[in-house]
């Protein structure tokens, strides 16, 4: 099934029994635990389009099918961006949203939880709903986007976001400090403290990158100002940031949240890692899952190959997710086998 | 459902010191700082660590008695307003500091410890807690989570759910467990995320870790005047369609600069119509360059001063702070709305304001976070005259305005007890209902703070307001199927 609208969506869903695979551009098909095969296939991709776009708000209504890159190069002519730099630019918007992906700029926006201001999602039963809205600040009623945000297709087909843009930045350098990883915790450190304010600061393979942006002459002088940093030039700065990219390539990648303090430990288990080093968020290529996550719980595998089990130990808020799946999808019906053996 | 037996237990679980039964002691805890609504509770439990929370939780469960938690009752919407023959749970003895982590820049909290406390034990490490609540030298963490609480210095930072790294959290079942970890990314759902901002409806917080950021290198302030809102509110237009994105945008209109003025010495300028307050941080050279544009966007205005020191800029923000006890000086009574709108509507909301204002004979004074769409009309009236009901009016009016113009009821304050009748204005019945499925996941019984944020008969009577369509929805941007 390819629903064009919001309307063929609710009764793509409404009007057919049996259980669902909600499939943006398939980029993330095995990420969470690989799906079972089910009665119906639901592909996004034909949700495109910007609903809603006031350059001088700042905010972007869109339908969930959206390649993330077509989205950037039209808010990109009004001088705007999303701040998600995810490893995979031919992702959907949705599909980012329900896999909670994000990239290097986490370091100062945060991921997809914190740019998504509004969302509309059809539920299992065919029920639309909305939360949020289109403003940046807004609390009224519950963030039902944030709990879609790693929910995998699980709790609902999101239909429509709406993200809060940011100003793309007049200039921007990337430095490179080579280090292993028990420095890059020194380095990071010594950055953030200098109070040079990056955009990013991802450790990759034994460099730490720091990518500044803003007006030129305060790239050029942050830059020069990282202690122990070399600045880049333009195309090597594109190939730093295409290794980070890459290890997200390796048949076994995972994604793991630890205290930043911890990256060097983490590393011992990768054989490629790229970190958000004052964030502790790392994507890591791995052989033994299960040795990772011995030490760090909050492990998601994402590539695979067929045999890893994509979760672990339940941790202590698994009953609630339980809880929670059973209110939004009682019958099973959207994306049996994600999260197993959690569900 | 039995109070005696419960009273026997809670006592028994936390002593006599633990709990409130005089009445008199108990109507000190009858509202929290929306006056207008006033219950009194049937107990107060005052548990001092997490174990006891779980217990007094446990205890209500198991009597089915429905409990409310509170923190320095500073919330503006009547969330922790108690419920009749129900437990008042406070969170005023959870209040140490349990860690402050300055390699992993972070700090480890009980719910009580107000938020300007978590900046100032961080502050030798040169990190800060960033969001900033008018409140925030009184204001409880815990409850800044429970409203996902905003200030002045959100726009560039964001709000508290963006600075919230873990909580551990007493189900209304008197289970306790962890949503969030030790970074952003979790194994799971955003259990987290959903969980802040729902105004004390899902569970009690007995511990939060929140992120700690180190202080900026430069800020500067300007204090811009301009001969009327709708002035002003270009000039926000204008900054943020530069590209340029400040650590504040404030505005004050004429009538909360004059309260501001006797309450305070901030130097605002007495005469002017309105005026902004607009700050940048960051990198040195950075601000600069900014800051240029900045004076230059303000080219309209009529006067412009800029901060000279950290002394100066603090009492600016002192001003600012203080502006609504300020506006008591004003007048006896006043409600405050918290509806945001687009930032491109900014003007066109201060005019229909003023003209509400106007035709139902009361005045508004208009002090509020410009940069995001966040006002925070203050509907100035007097109980003695009677004006309460057209009081009420007008602010639920404004508060519906801002649903109209394509924004939202409210910004930071929350729906709680004031704005949950308007809640249908903003969302259909499938859209409450699916909250609705996400509070059953949490609390099946209802009992935890059960009658705030969702319409009920009771409050609103039988029938909710009338179904009209959302002005998106007649702009074609939305469809209701």
């Amino acid at each position: 099934m390819r629903p064009v609208s919001l309307a063929e969506l609710r009764d793509a869903v409404r009007d057919t029994d049996g259980t669902l695979l909600v499939m943006g551009a398939g980029t993330a098909e095995g990420w969470a635990g690989a799906p079972d095969p089910t009665d119906h296939v639901l592909e996004t991709t034909g949700l495109t389009g910007v609903i809603a776009y006031n350059p001088a708000d700042m905010t972007v209504a869109v339908r969930a099918g959206t390649p993330l890159t077509t989205l950037q190069q039209e808010l990109a002519d009004a001088g705007q961006r999303i701040c998600l730099d995810p490893a995979r630019t031919e992702a959907t918007i949705g599909g980012l949203v329900a896999t909670a992906d994000s990239g290097p700029l986490r370091h100062a926006y945060g991921g997809p939880r914190d740019l998504l201001i509004g969302v509309t999602v059809v539920l299992a039963d065919g029920t639309v709903a909305r939360s949020g809205g289109h403003v940046i600040k807004n609390v009224a009623g519950y963030d039902l986007g944030k709990l879609l945000c790693g929910s995998f297709g699980t709790l609902g087909v999101i239909a429509e976001v709406v993200l809060r843009a940011h100003p793309l930045p007049p200039a921007s350098r990337t430095v490179s400090i080579l280090c292993d990883a028990a420095e890059a915790v020194t380095h990071t450190g010594l950055v953030l403290e200098a109070r040079l304010e990056p955009a990013a600061l991802e450790w990759c393979d034994g460099e730490l990158l720091a990518l500044y942006e803003g007006v030129e002459s305060s790239v050029e002088r942050r830059a020069t100002a990282t202690p122990g940093g070399t600045t880049l030039s333009v195309a090597d700065a594109e190939a730093a940031w295409r290794r980070v990219t890459a290890v997200s390539d390796r048949d076994l990648v995972v994604r793991c949240g630890t205290r930043p303090s911890q990256l060097a430990v983490v590393a011992k288990h990768a054989t490629s890692m790229t970190s958000s080093a004052a964030v502790g968020v790392h994507t890591l290529g791995v052989t033994d899952v299960d040795g990772l996550r011995a030490e760090f719980p909050q492990v998601t595998v994402l590539r695979s190959p067929p045999g890893i089990q994509a979760w672990g130990e339940p941790h202590a808020a698994v009953p609630l997710m339980r809880a929670v799946k059973q209110r939004f999808d009682p019958d099973g019906r959207l994306g049996p086998g994600r999260y197993r053996p959690w569900f | 459902m039995s109070l005696t037996d419960l009273r026997d237990e809670l006592t028994a679980r936390l002593g006599r010191d633990g709990l409130v039964t005089d009445p008199a002691h108990l109507r000190t805890y009858e509202c929290d700082a929306l006056t207008g609504y006033r219950v009194v509770p049937a107990l107060v439990a005052l548990p001092r660590d997490a174990a006891e929370v779980a217990a007094a939780v446990a205890a209500c469960a198991k009597h089915r008695v429905p409990f409310v938690a509170r923190g320095a009752g500073t919330g503006l919407s009547g969330g922790a307003l108690p419920v009749a023959d129900g437990v008042v749970i406070s969170l005023q003895r959870l209040r140490r500091v349990v860690e402050v982590d300055p390699v992993d820049r972070r700090a480890t909290v009980e719910p009580g410890v107000t938020n300007l406390d978590i900046s100032r034990a961080a502050a030798k490490y040169g990190l800060y807690y960033s969001p900033d609540p008018s409140s925030q030298q009184v204001c409880t963490i815990g409850g800044n989570v429970a409203e996902n609480s905003g200030g002045a210095h959100c726009l560039k930072y964001g709000f508290t759910v963006n600075h919230i790294l873990a909580v551990d959290v007493v189900l209304p079942d008197g289970t306790a467990t962890r949503l969030g970890g030790d970074a952003p990314h979790q194994a799971g759902f955003d259990l987290l995320g959903a969980f802040v901002g729902t105004e004390g409806t899902l569970g009690i917080v007995t511990s939060v870790v929140v992120r700690l950021l180190h202080t900026p290198a430069t800020v500067r302030t300007l204090v811009a005047n301009f001969d009327s809102t709708k002035e002003a509110g270009d000039a926000v237009t204008a900054v943020i369609a530069a590209g340029i994105v400040p650590a504040a945008i404030e505005m004050m209109d004429n009538l909360a600069i004059q309260a501001v003025n006797a309450a305070v010495d901030a130097g605002f300028d007495p005469d002017t119509a309105a005026a902004l307050i607009v700050e940048l941080d960051g990198p040195a050279d950075e601000v600069e360059a900014r800051f240029a544009d900045l004076t230059r966007l303000c080219a309209k205005a009529t006067g412009v001063t800029i901060a000279r020191d950290a002394e100066h800029r603090a009492k600016i923000w002192q001003g600012r702070k203080a502006a609504f006890a300020a506006v008591g000086r004003l007048s006896p009574n006043y409600f405050v709305q918290d509806g945001v709108v687009p930032r491109t509507r900014l003007g066109e909301a201060l005019t229909r304001i003023a003209e509400m204002g106007d035709e139902a004979g009361i005045q508004v004074a208009n002090v509020f976070h410009a940069g995001d769409g966040n006002l925070h009309p203050l509907v100035l009236y007097s109980e003695e005259r009677g004006e309460h009901e057209r009081a009420e009016a007008l602010s639920t009016a404004i508060a519906e305005l801002c649903v109209e113009l394509g924004g939202s009821l409210s910004g930071e304050h929350g729906i709680g007890t004031d704005k949950a009748c308007s809640m249908p204005r903003m969302f259909s019945a499938d859209d409450l209902d699916t909250m609705r499925r996400l509070r059953a996941a949490f609390d099946p019984e209802g009992l935890c703070n059960p009658g705030k944020v969702f319409p009920t008969p009771r409050l609103c009577g039988e029938r909710p307001g009338p179904y009209r369509p959302h002005p998106l929805e007649a702009a074609g941007v939305i469809e209701r199927l």
